[in-house]
């Protein structure tokens, strides 16, 4: 039997004396999905940080394909938000993706043709082969998002996280990089995503972990997104629709 | 074209200009490489903090009358540990930490120096430099200097430039993101060392940072731009030397060399800029 792709228990993160997230618990198979939802400060991202091993834990254990997060890092590739990277820097959609083969070719060298290759194919994946010479700044917002999407795929990671990777982004590029993800399901890579788009969260992920600081609830996304659930979580920001679906405005 | 081989390459024939002139080109090669990874890094003011925490040891050494390479490297490297130990503390931000460094590095360098009795024109050494005292032992170190410092920064080229681009997911890949910073402030202090004497402390910056800038606004990629500065500092080099050899030969104006040097940098950058405006403009 092969480890899941990532075991979460009892886990506190953050940094100094007051945890930014507490006692979450729960596991992620390989070639599953988690949606993280939580508003605002909730601590996703910290979380995310803690299964990347850059968070110390105050409390519990992470576990990576059976491993401890410093040591599955070849394993991991972090999809950061677009919104968060200088559009001013001179670099191409190109040069991007080969970021992600850098772990690979290691201390000293310069990317290979076959991490050339890796590269070509993967943003090939996100639609924008055509845009490899683009310089990334010159992308759009939905585009700069795929690009950091084929940087993970090139990496050949087993378990993506990403952080809000469909705000700022247009219909195209989302229908594009919830494709992509589908396909990396496929192949047995594991997805958690940090959202608060929650028809986005339904759309892409089976399983979903509603935070709040801490767990409210970990579990099959039906179950774990009630609106009774989301309302003690966003408060008034939680809006129930005429057709049931609920919503968050905050 | 006789008129200009006299105002452009005769002032080079005599010995201490063309070793001035290898100096600055030495200088912009590092200058180069360096300051195209400190403006993707917008860490200009680094630089900017380095050159005067280096002046105590530099005048401890003058005092001492020991060498003041030696002395620029201590306080160099010194200082960019204390920094860095300073800002591991996350409530200490950065620009804190340097505007101490800078405030008591000076004045303990003033305090040093005011104690010698040619306070005066060893201040002024120390500000402005004297590149057209540079012998070729000096040479010798500088180039030394330039090999290691740009060795690194070629060595360490793509996790540099991912940890400058993406730092999160620089540290996400597992590389040691604090360590690349040590890294990279080590060569600025290994610059600053480099260029102390021949252009000083305060001249530095020029060399640093205003070729970097031009070179962003008119070359494609990391590696051009690197090349574009060097280029640069090389031709305004080679044009300031000229005219302050010309001026104070021909027309007995003193003009100091290692200025004019970076006057003409600064003039380079302007109309670099000018016209990538009107460039923008006429599309």
């Amino acid at each position: 039997m092969t480890a899941a792709a990532l075991v979460l228990r009892g886990v506190t993160a953050g940094y100094g004396r007051e945890p930014a997230v507490e006692d979450v618990t729960g596991r992620v198979e390989q070639g599953g999905s988690l949606a993280l939802v939580g508003p605002n400060g909730a601590g996703k991202s910290t979380l995310i940080k803690a299964v990347l091993g850059l968070v110390p834990l105050l409390q519990g254990t992470v576990e990576v394909l059976g491993r401890p997060p410093a040591q599955a890092r070849g394993q991991v590739a972090y999809v950061p938000q677009a919104e968060a990277l200088d559009r001013s820097f001179p670099i191409t959609a190109l040069q991007v993706v080969l970021m992600g083969r850098y772990r690979t070719v290691g201390w000293l060298r310069r990317p290979g043709p076959a991490d050339k290759a890796l590269a070509a194919e993967a943003l090939e994946r996100v639609g924008l082969a055509g845009r490899a010479a683009s310089r990334f700044g010159t992308l759009s917002g939905g585009q700069r998002q795929r690009v950091l999407m084929a940087r993970a795929v090139a990496q050949q990671a087993r378990l993506l996280l990403l952080d809000e990777p469909f705000t700022g982004v247009d219909t195209t590029s989302t229908d594009v990089l919830l494709e992509v993800l589908d396909g990396l399901r496929a192949d047995g890579v594991a997805v958690v995503m940090a959202t608060h788009d929650l028809s986005v969260a339904h759309l892409a992920c089976g399983d979903a972990c509603l935070i709040n600081r801490r767990q409210v609830a970990f579990g099959p996304i039906q179950e774990a997104l009630t609106a009774e659930r989301l309302r003690e979580t966003y408060g008034a920001g939680a809006v129930v629709l005429a057709g049931g679906s609920t919503i968050v405005t905050a | 074209m006789a008129g200009l081989r006299r105002l452009l390459l005769d002032p080079f024939a005599v010995p201490f200009m063309a070793r001035a002139l290898v100096v600055v080109v030495l200088l912009g090669i590092l200058g180069g490489v360096l300051g195209v990874h400190l403006l993707l890094r917008r860490k200009a003011f680094v630089t900017e903090a380095l050159q005067h925490t280096v002046f105590p040891g530099v005048a401890v050494a003058f005092v001492a009358g020991q060498s003041l390479l030696v002395g620029a490297e201590v306080a160099a490297a010194v200082s960019v540990v204390l920094l860095h130990v300073l800002t591991r503390d996350d409530r200490v931000d950065t620009d804190s930490a340097l505007a101490l460094l800078v405030a008591t590095f000076f004045a303990l360098g003033v305090v040093v120096v005011s104690r010698s009795d040619s306070f005066q024109s060893s201040l002024t050494a120390l500000l402005f430099g004297r590149i057209l005292a540079v012998d070729a032992r000096q040479i010798a170190e500088t180039a030394l200097l330039v090999v290691a410092g740009a060795g690194v920064l070629v060595a360490l080229h793509k996790e540099l430039l991912l940890r400058a681009f993406d730092p999160a997911g620089g540290a996400a890949l597992g590389y040691p993101v604090r360590r690349l910073d040590l890294v990279l402030d080590l060569v600025v202090a290994l610059a600053v060392v480099a260029a102390v004497r021949a252009v000083g402390t305060v001249l530095l910056v020029a060399f640093l940072v205003t070729p970097a800038a031009a070179a962003r606004l008119w070359c494609r990629g990391v590696p051009a731009m690197m090349v574009g500065a060097a280029a640069l500092t090389a031709l305004c080099g080679w044009l300031g030397l000229a005219a302050s050899y010309q001026a104070s030969v021909h027309h007995g104006l003193r003009l100091a060399p290692g200025a004019l040097v970076v006057v003409a940098i600064t003039a380079a950058f302007l109309v670099i800029a000018a016209a990538t405006r009107v460039r923008a403009a006429l599309r």
